[in-house]
């Protein structure tokens, strides 16, 4: 550890209070130049609040930030770009058409004369990727290139800028096991080789552990405590986290005994957005009180895969049959009515109505009930009301009240909402994807005693996660997908997860080899 | 009530402020009165029975195109052809009304609001049905079937449907006397129709914020493929939403039609259907709020009648106070933003010491 008289980034007092929610009470937080400082905490803590800050994009009620021992006057992201401080967001922020170079040097583009030297920022591009060995191409086009990729050109944008306080959003949230160590791998570099300061914020244990020097804990808005890496562990941090114990431990369960599947798709084959087969002749069956996981990497079909099932999306060929009902074609409403609810992977634009509040989004498909309205036609709104009240405290939902429209709500409690309305519709079959993404470790537990409950009604659940603990832990039964098939089907009670993973990866003859 | 309505209902009286102050500005500087102009203009507008009448019309005629435009929009279609509906609605009716001119008015009148309600419909299905099958932009296809319709009825009125009475340049044959609706106040525009109005008014803004319909039509509207997802039916929604927009502007067409003409004229619109939709547009097609704002555009245009013929000033000055009021309301989130960050500003400031504050 060296020894620095001034830190790097201090940030004194800071108060954050936005209308109706105190997002950061008296933080102060000195970051030291040179380390990886990961900040950790549930949804709504605040971390993200506070790294705003420092980047500008809020000023905070009360408080202020010293930059290399410099008070910060104007809270601009212009201004903490002066200030070599660089923001790569959760959701990136580049254009799509372009290439990598462009969104890398747009603003501050190379001219010659009146023109854009396209061939200058190419260079410049490639000289910065050649010196801190990222795997970028500055010739391709965003839209064509991995998640993983894109996230390195934000990075390159960033240092690019002259940043060398790099603060990295939740990195590794739409990351794959190896592009998250592979992220590791750079972050390191540009540590080593531009002495830079990274700031991670994160609610992955595991990755505190393997990548940060040191780490913050925040909990509803404050900061519990700031320790060296090496002197805590996940267990630690977890309990400072949520402030009490978090035990995962595994749940205790009996096979079920159903022989009836409920569930049954038959050699579907789907295709995607672009028209290309993403599901290929894949066949699974789902009995009732059984947990059927779905492991793959992400963009191996899953996807569709759900989509069919619950009617969203248009079947090629093949056969779907929910309690022995043909739905093949059938619209999502329909699918609906025989007792199927769906928590899809993108809660944003599918699963939610961002302007509606929390009572719209937690009563839709259930507002013709005799319990919401006279006839199923007459509103009641006050039981509508009433209910998403009882709803909201079954379901821990925080972030203002139950009129607040859930686009203002943390991932978190949007994630909340939408499983509250899912599993509170009586249904027999649920097809669940991504359940806990960006979801905190609270949350998360939440969300897995849900899922176990819904299995001991007899519940016959299809459960699609890009997380392999998170499938180790609900599964009965687990398949691998890869490129719109099924590759294997494990027990995971006695399957090693490597071996899992490499039929994820298509390699599932090396494991059958050794 | 939320913080947003709040911030929103203070805006909405800050602009509507502004624009008078800008109006009384404008006056002063052309060499009147703006105390005078304005009081003429309060008189024009209730100073009398007559005044009165043609207000609460004008206000009756803002409201319905105005619940029309919302109720599309809840949908989430945005129908700038209610003109065009207008049109054919009251074409449609006007030709069964004159078809059975010398039957009883009881058979004769519901079956003309009927076919100006299929009319209106019909021409609004047609956008809403290539939007949903098609995603073809609606506000394109409505704008161009606004210019079809008139041109349309034009040639009818003129052509096939043109009346055979000596003197008539232009327009269908004219309504049996008994199928009008009366005025209320003599020399006013107030009919009987206002009462319909009133009803049909209060049974939509009902669908829309009571009702399970409307329900699933404002979340069709917000987030369509949410909808589906949920097990609504999404397309039908956004077209039920467009059918009724469009039967609504139909029966209008048959009221003024019916009301104030004698017969199908080709001129019958001043593009009233744009005014109302403005007035939704400005209060976020909130039906309450398009109703209390119909009253005060209303007030506004029939005072400035008054207004031009006995003080001199321009009634083209009210178009101006509205375009103030647009302006203001459409810049809102801009300006409350940059109000906040100035605040901000002189707090960081503060903050410092307040050196250069």
């Amino acid at each position: 550890m060296s020894q620095e008289v001034t830190p790097v980034v201090s940030m004194r007092h800071i108060t954050m209070q936005f209308p109706g929610v105190l997002a950061n009470d008296d933080v102060s937080l000195d970051i030291r130049k040179g380390e990886i400082f990961a900040l950790v905490g549930e949804n709504g803590a605040g971390k993200s609040t506070l790294m705003n800050i420092l980047y500008g994009m809020y000023t905070p009620t009360d408080g202020e930030v010293l930059v290399r021992g410099e008070r910060l006057f104007r809270f601009d992201p212009n201004e903490a770009i002066r200030h070599g401080i660089g923001m790569v967001h959760q959701h990136f922020m580049l254009v799509p058409s372009f290439t990598v170079a462009q969104n890398i040097v747009l603003n501050t583009e190379p001219r010659r004369g009146l023109f854009y030297d396209f061939r200058r920022a190419n260079q410049i591009v490639e000289e910065l990727v050649q010196e801190y060995g990222l795997a970028v191409r500055p010739t391709d086009t965003v839209r064509d290139i991995s998640v993983g990729l894109q996230q390195r050109v934000e990075i390159l944008k960033a240092l690019y800028r002259g940043a060398d306080i790099l603060i990295l959003d939740e990195p590794t949230a739409v990351l794959t096991p190896q592009e998250t160590d592979e992220l590791f791998d750079v972050i390191r570099s540009i540590v080593r080789i531009r002495q830079m300061t990274v700031i991670i914020i994160t609610h992955k244990l595991n990755e505190v552990m393997a990548i940060s020097d040191r780490v913050g804990v925040m909990r509803q808005g404050k900061l519990i405590g700031v320790c060296q890496t090496c002197d805590v562990n996940e267990r630690i941090l977890a309990s400072m986290m949520v402030g009490k114990d978090v035990l995962m431990e595994p749940f205790i369960r009996e096979k079920t005994k159903a022989t009836e599947p409920a569930l049954v798709v038959e050699n579907l084959s789907v295709l995607d957005n672009r028209g290309l087969p993403a599901v290929r002749g894949l066949s699974l069956k789902v009995f009732p009180g059984e947990i059927l996981g779905i492991a793959g990497i992400e963009g191996n079909g899953q996807s569709e895969l759900a989509e069919a099932v619950t009617g969203m999306r248009h079947v090629q060929s093949g056969q779907i049959r929910i309690l022995n009902r043909d739905v093949t074609g059938m619209d999502p409403a329909q699918i609906r009515a025989l007792g199927v609810s769906h928590v899809p992977e993108d809660r944003i634009q599918t699963g939610l109505s961002g302007k509606s509040d929390i009572v719209d989004n937690l009563v839709v498909g259930r507002e013709k009930e005799p319990q919401f309205s006279i006839r199923g036609f007459h509103l009641k709104k006050k039981r509508m009301k009433e209910y998403a009240e009882e709803l909201s405290a079954n379901f821990d939902i925080r972030g203002g009240g139950i009129h607040t429209p859930t686009q203002s709500l943390s991932g978190g409690n949007m994630q909340k909402v939408l499983v509250a309305r899912e599993f509170s519709s009586g249904s027999r079959v649920m097809i669940i994807s991504q359940p806990s993404r960006g979801v905190d470790v609270g949350a998360m537990d939440f969300i897995h005693r849900q899922i176990m409950e819904k299995r001991s009604e007899g519940c016959a659940i299809l459960l699609i996660s890009a997380d392999l603990d998170e499938l180790y832990r609900l599964s009965d039964r687990l398949c691998t997908i890869y490129e719109g098939s099924i590759t294997g089907e494990f027990d995971p009670s006695v399957t090693e997860k490597r071996e899992v993973g490499l039929y994820m990866t298509g390699r599932g003859e090396e494991a059958g080899h050794e | 009530m939320s913080d947003a309505r709040k911030k929103y209902l203070l805006s909405l009286f800050s602009s509507i402020l502004m624009a008078l102050v800008i109006g009384a500005v404008i006056m002063a500087v052309s060499g009147h009165n703006p105390l005078e102009g304005y009081a003429v203009l309060i008189t024009g507008a209730f100073g009398s029975e007559r005044s009165i009448g043609n207000t609460l019309y004008k206000t009756a005629q803002l409201c319905i195109t105005g619940i029309a435009t919302a109720v599309a929009s809840q949908g989430g279609i945005f129908n700038v052809g209610g003109e065009g509906q207008m049109y054919l609605g009251a074409i449609a009716s006007c030709w069964l009304g004159a078809a059975l001119n010398g039957t009883s008015p009881w058979l004769a009148i519901p079956l003309c609001l009927l076919a100006a309600i299929l009319a209106g419909a019909l021409y609004a299905w047609i956008p809403a049905i290539l939007k949903i099958k098609l995603n073809i932009s609606e506000v394109i296809t409505t704008i161009l079937m606004n210019s079809i319709a008139i041109y349309f009825c034009t040639y009818l009125a003129n052509g096939p449907l043109k009346t055979t009475e000596k003197g008539i340049v232009s327009g269908t044959a004219s309504l049996d006397r008994a199928f009008r609706f009366s005025r209320l106040i003599k020399g006013s525009n107030l009919t009987q129709t206002v009462f319909m109005i009133a009803v049909v008014t209060l049974l939509v803004w009902y669908l829309m914020s009571r009702t399970t319909t409307g329900f699933g039509m404002k979340l069709t509207g917000e987030n369509s493929r949410f909808a589906r997802y949920a097990g609504l039916n999404a397309g039908m929604l956004g077209i039920l939403g467009m059918l009724i927009s469009g039967a609504m502007c139909g029966m209008l067409g048959m009221f003024e039609c019916f009301g104030l003409q004698t017969r199908f004229k080709t001129d019958f619109s001043n593009e009233f259907y744009f005014d109302g939709m403005l007035v939704a547009m400005i209060m976020q097609y909130r039906p309450l709020g398009i109703i209390l704002m119909s009253f005060f555009f209303g007030a506004l245009k029939i005072g400035a009648v008054s207004m031009q013929s006995q003080t001199g000033i321009s009634s083209e000055l009210i178009l101006i106070i509205q375009s103030v009021i647009i302006f203001f309301m459409a810049a809102q989130e801009g300006l409350l933003a940059s109000l906040g960050r100035h605040s901000s500003a002189r707090r960081a400031n503060r903050m410092r010491g307040g050196v250069k504050s």
